[in-house]
């Protein structure tokens, strides 16, 4: 699997505190073999994506139940813009509508992951999107 | 003396950029990285301390005081890499948050890979990488503490050993270990009971040392949490620093630094020649198959010795 010494940041920005789904897939992209950085709750969209810079990471993995999800997506792609990492792919998950899907890929997600969703499908799609 | 403060987003993107190379170099590509003269060094502070004790936080206020003089501040954070997926999970940050937005200073997580002394793989190569890029001060928060992590010692100029109140069983284990090489000893959440106990333990066993006319270990009581004790620990950081300059031998250390970084690359070079070995070989008799092993350490990586994936 291309995760193996990927390096991954698992964020919550938004204000809503339920950390359960980024624990699960923070834990799971460990044993996968990436290098998984946790930043805690309640980040904004420029610290967030300051941290991707900082930790040169391969991929932002984002967690929004508070369902701001389509401002969050595109107001943190476009920060990394800002900093020139546009090729730091950002992944989303949470409590989204399949009726968003297509507009946060269209801002810029790589990837929408849902609770229907098995964890293994998650990190199989992770997993092509980050492979070289 | 500061060298200016923030970095811009350019500089964060190259250093960022520059660790990762490292951090996954192989001996030959990290030997090849190396100049001859190394970058002006910074002032070094290694940070240990059992899990728990708060290390980060305290490395968070620290950094608050320290970036007030405008100092630049880079932070390496190792944290353990797990020995079955060879993934991890980096933290540290999740303390750190209240300076994090502060241009002048740089956090970078790093996982422990298969280092087996508190610190990484490539940590004297990653040290280098960032006094290449100007910082005033480059602190090292290692894995949590145990016997093994004196290799730290051999890296920093100020080792400062955090503790805290419900250390007691570990200090009876490190009698003779680590509490002989710190140079600053923090008993942090020092509001908690049994704070005393410990500080009077801890003295006892450094008072050993007064007397040799070296430099006797300050202990510091503080709250990283409350912000208490942090002036105090920054002050005895910065007499710990006067004293080096006055009583340390600049070549001894140079060359100590040195001895640690090509043990450091030996030991690197004899793990990729074990990757590089097919299982079968461990069934050949032991001498024979050491002798040609040794013969492949000098072997060009092209051959068939790959970056460990």
């Amino acid at each position: 699997m291309s995760l193996k010494g990927k390096r991954i940041l698992i964020a919550k920005p938004g204000l809503d505190g339920h950390d359960v789904g980024a624990k699960v897939i923070a834990l799971a992209l460990r044993d996968a073999g990436a290098d998984v950085i946790y930043t805690g709750l309640r980040k904004s969209p420029e610290h967030i994506a300051r941290v991707a810079v900082d930790e040169d990471v391969d991929a932002v993995g984002l967690s929004i139940l508070s369902g701001s999800h389509k401002e969050l997506v595109s107001e943190i792609v476009a920060r990394l813009d800002d900093l020139d990492a546009g090729d730091i792919k950002v992944f989303v998950g949470g409590t989204i509508p399949p009726a968003d899907h297509e507009d946060l890929k269209g801002s810029g997600a790589a990837g929408v992951f849902t609770a229907e969703m098995t964890i293994d499908e998650v990190l199989a799609e992770m997993d092509r999107e980050l492979a070289p | 003396m500061s060298r200016g403060n923030g970095l811009d987003p350019k500089q964060r993107r190259a250093l960022a950029q520059s660790l990762t190379r490292i951090l996954d170099a192989s001996v030959e590509e990290a030997l090849a990285g190396l100049a001859d003269a190394g970058p002006e060094p910074a002032q070094r502070l290694g940070m240990t301390g059992p899990p728990g004790a708060g290390k980060s936080m305290l490395i968070c206020r620290l950094a608050a005081r320290r970036l007030e003089r405008d100092r630049r501040i880079g932070v390496l954070a190792i944290d353990p890499t797990s020995p079955v997926s060879q993934g991890s999970i980096l933290g540290d940050r999740v303390r750190m948050e209240t300076v994090a937005e502060h241009p002048a200073l740089y956090v970078r997580s790093v996982p422990s890979r298969r280092a087996h002394d508190g610190l990484c793989d490539n940590i004297a190569d990653l040290l280098l990488t960032m006094e290449g890029f100007g910082f005033d001060d480059v602190v090292l928060e290692t894995v949590g503490v145990g016997q093994v992590e004196f290799a730290v010692r051999s890296l920093v100029d100020t080792v400062v050993l955090v503790l805290v109140p419900e250390s007691g069983d570990t200090i009876q284990a490190m009698k003779a270990g680590i509490l002989e090489t710190a140079d600053v000893i923090v008993v942090n959440k020092a509001d908690l009971p049994g704070a005393g106990k410990i500080r009077a333990e801890v003295n006892a066993i450094i008072r050993r040392k007064k007397g040799d006319g070296g430099w006797l270990p300050p202990v510091i009581m503080a709250s990283a949490t409350e912000d208490n004790g942090i002036d105090e620990l920054d002050d005895a950081i910065e007499r710990h620093a006067a004293w080096l300059a006055e009583h340390r031998d600049r070549e001894a250390t140079r060359r100590e630094r040195s001895r640690y970084h090509m043990q450091n690359l030996l030991l690197r070079r004899a793990s990729e020649v074990l990757d590089g070995t097919a299982a079968e070989s461990f069934d050949d008799a032991l001498p024979q198959l050491f002798d040609r092993l040794v013969a492949g350490l000098t072997e060009s990586r092209e051959d068939k010795v790959g970056r460990r994936t």
